[in-house]
């Protein structure tokens, strides 16, 4: 456990480099200072502006360029159904879905433009048989396919301990709280569906969205446990997760987190990265369970491993 | 896409744990996160600017101001400045992350 004074010396020696960074970078290069100023860019405000643009252009192009239904932006159903991998009657759906993936998915991990979006909707819906939306109610994450990274257990309420948290053990249980808390304010507090709630939470960059500020406390209302459809996109293995953390930090090279359950699931034991498609999970009676979606239904036979 | 064009080039391995371990409120978490962030942003530019020649700088700026996102901008430093950018950058965030791990072991 850090002491206060530790974690004092480090928050101040950072503020501090953060400061000579500054500075040094407006001596050594005033005319790029003056110039960023000038048009009311701060270097600190960056990743908000790019992602303000980012929309706002989308918005614009979408305005400008197409018809009045908006049709052209999104794949005719035949379109669809086309990409959907099933040439052999006799492939299993997760056979089925990892090859649809591939043709559906680009070869980089990489934010997908809503027409990609919009054909794996469908693909999710016709195979996984789950309805899932990149946009639900408006709201819509930074990027849709990025990459998932191993998560510690949460506390769930005071006095919580990675002995409650079995039997995934190896990832221990993170010091602080989930960005909602506590789930519960006692153990007696704790119901089955909050234990649920833990036990297959999912961690998406919600801080990095660019209205995550201006736009509170709806925001932050709306994501709180946010039904969140994963999807192993190497080897099609998919969980609905609840949202329960805002993370991780952009410059770790991660987009995601996943519990150790949902690690587990998503890849094994050995399972700490990897490229993901998240959706929303349009449930607004509240009827999917969390966690793992079986959707081979080959009696008992286990899911394809990587 | 990414939402800034060096992204991808910006990994700090072990910082995000030592922030973690250091602290425990996940708004205190978010301002290290950040102060991360403005530290990195600072640098990065200042390493492209560093390696431009002084009379693309403003053509850059421009370049840079209406699209932040976009890696063709990394092109465009390769171009002009007869350099690997992504090496130099990955080279500049290596160092940092040396630099932020040792930031209070009294070793710097």
């Amino acid at each position: 456990m850090p002491t206060t004074a530790q974690n004092t010396s480090f928050r101040d020696l950072l503020k501090l480099k953060s400061l000579e960074t500054q500075k040094s970078f407006k001596e050594t290069f005033p005319d790029a200072h003056q110039f960023l100023l000038g048009k009311g860019l701060e270097l600190k405000n960056l990743r908000q502006y790019s992602a303000k643009l980012i929309s706002a252009g989308a918005l614009t192009g979408t305005l400008l360029l197409s018809p009045p239904t908006g049709a052209t932006q999104l794949p005719i159903p035949l379109d669809i159904v086309q990409n959907i991998d099933n040439s052999n009657a006799n492939v299993v759906p997760q056979e089925e879905f990892i090859n649809t993936l591939k043709k559906l998915l680009p070869s980089e991990v990489r934010p997908l433009a809503r027409d990609e979006e919009k054909r794996l909707e469908v693909v999710i819906s016709d195979i996984l048989r789950i309805n899932s939306k990149a946009t639900l109610e408006g709201e819509h994450l930074n990027t849709t396919y990025g990459y998932i990274g191993a998560e510690q257990h949460l506390k769930r309420y005071p006095g919580d301990i990675l002995e409650n948290h079995g039997p995934y053990y190896k990832e221990g249980i993170a010091p602080g709280l989930g960005a909602w808390g506590y789930f519960a304010k006692s153990k007696a507090n704790l119901t089955a569906n909050l234990e649920e709630t833990e036990k297959w939470y999912s961690v998406a960059q919600t801080l990095y969205l660019p209205d995550w500020n201006s736009r509170q406390p709806y925001l932050r209302d709306w994501y709180k446990y946010r039904k969140l459809l994963i999807v192993n996109t190497v080897n099609g293995n998919a969980v609905v997760t609840a949202l329960a953390d805002s993370g991780p930090a952009v410059w770790t090279g991660k987009h995601f987190g996943g519990s150790p359950e949902v690690m587990e699931y998503l890849g094994g034991a050995r399972y700490k990265k990897g490229a993901v498609l998240v959706f929303f999970v349009d449930d607004p009676e509240n009827k999917i369970k969390l966690g793992p979606v079986v959707y081979n239904d080959l009696s008992g036979k286990d899911l394809i491993k990587i | 896409m990414t939402v800034l064009f060096y992204d991808k080039l910006v990994v700090l391995k072990g910082v995000d744990k030592k922030i973690e371990k250091l602290v425990q409120a996940n708004d205190e978490r978010q301002e290290l996160w950040q102060m991360v962030e403005e530290i990195v942003h600072h640098k990065v530019l200042g390493c492209c600017l560093t390696h431009l020649p002084h009379e693309h700088h403003h053509q850059f700026l421009e370049m840079f101001h209406a699209r932040p996102h976009d890696t063709k901008l990394l092109e465009y430093l390769d171009i002009k400045s007869k350099k690997d950018m992504k090496k130099i950058i990955k080279e500049e965030i290596k160092n940092l992350t040396k630099d932020l791990l040792l930031l209070d072991s009294h070793k710097v």
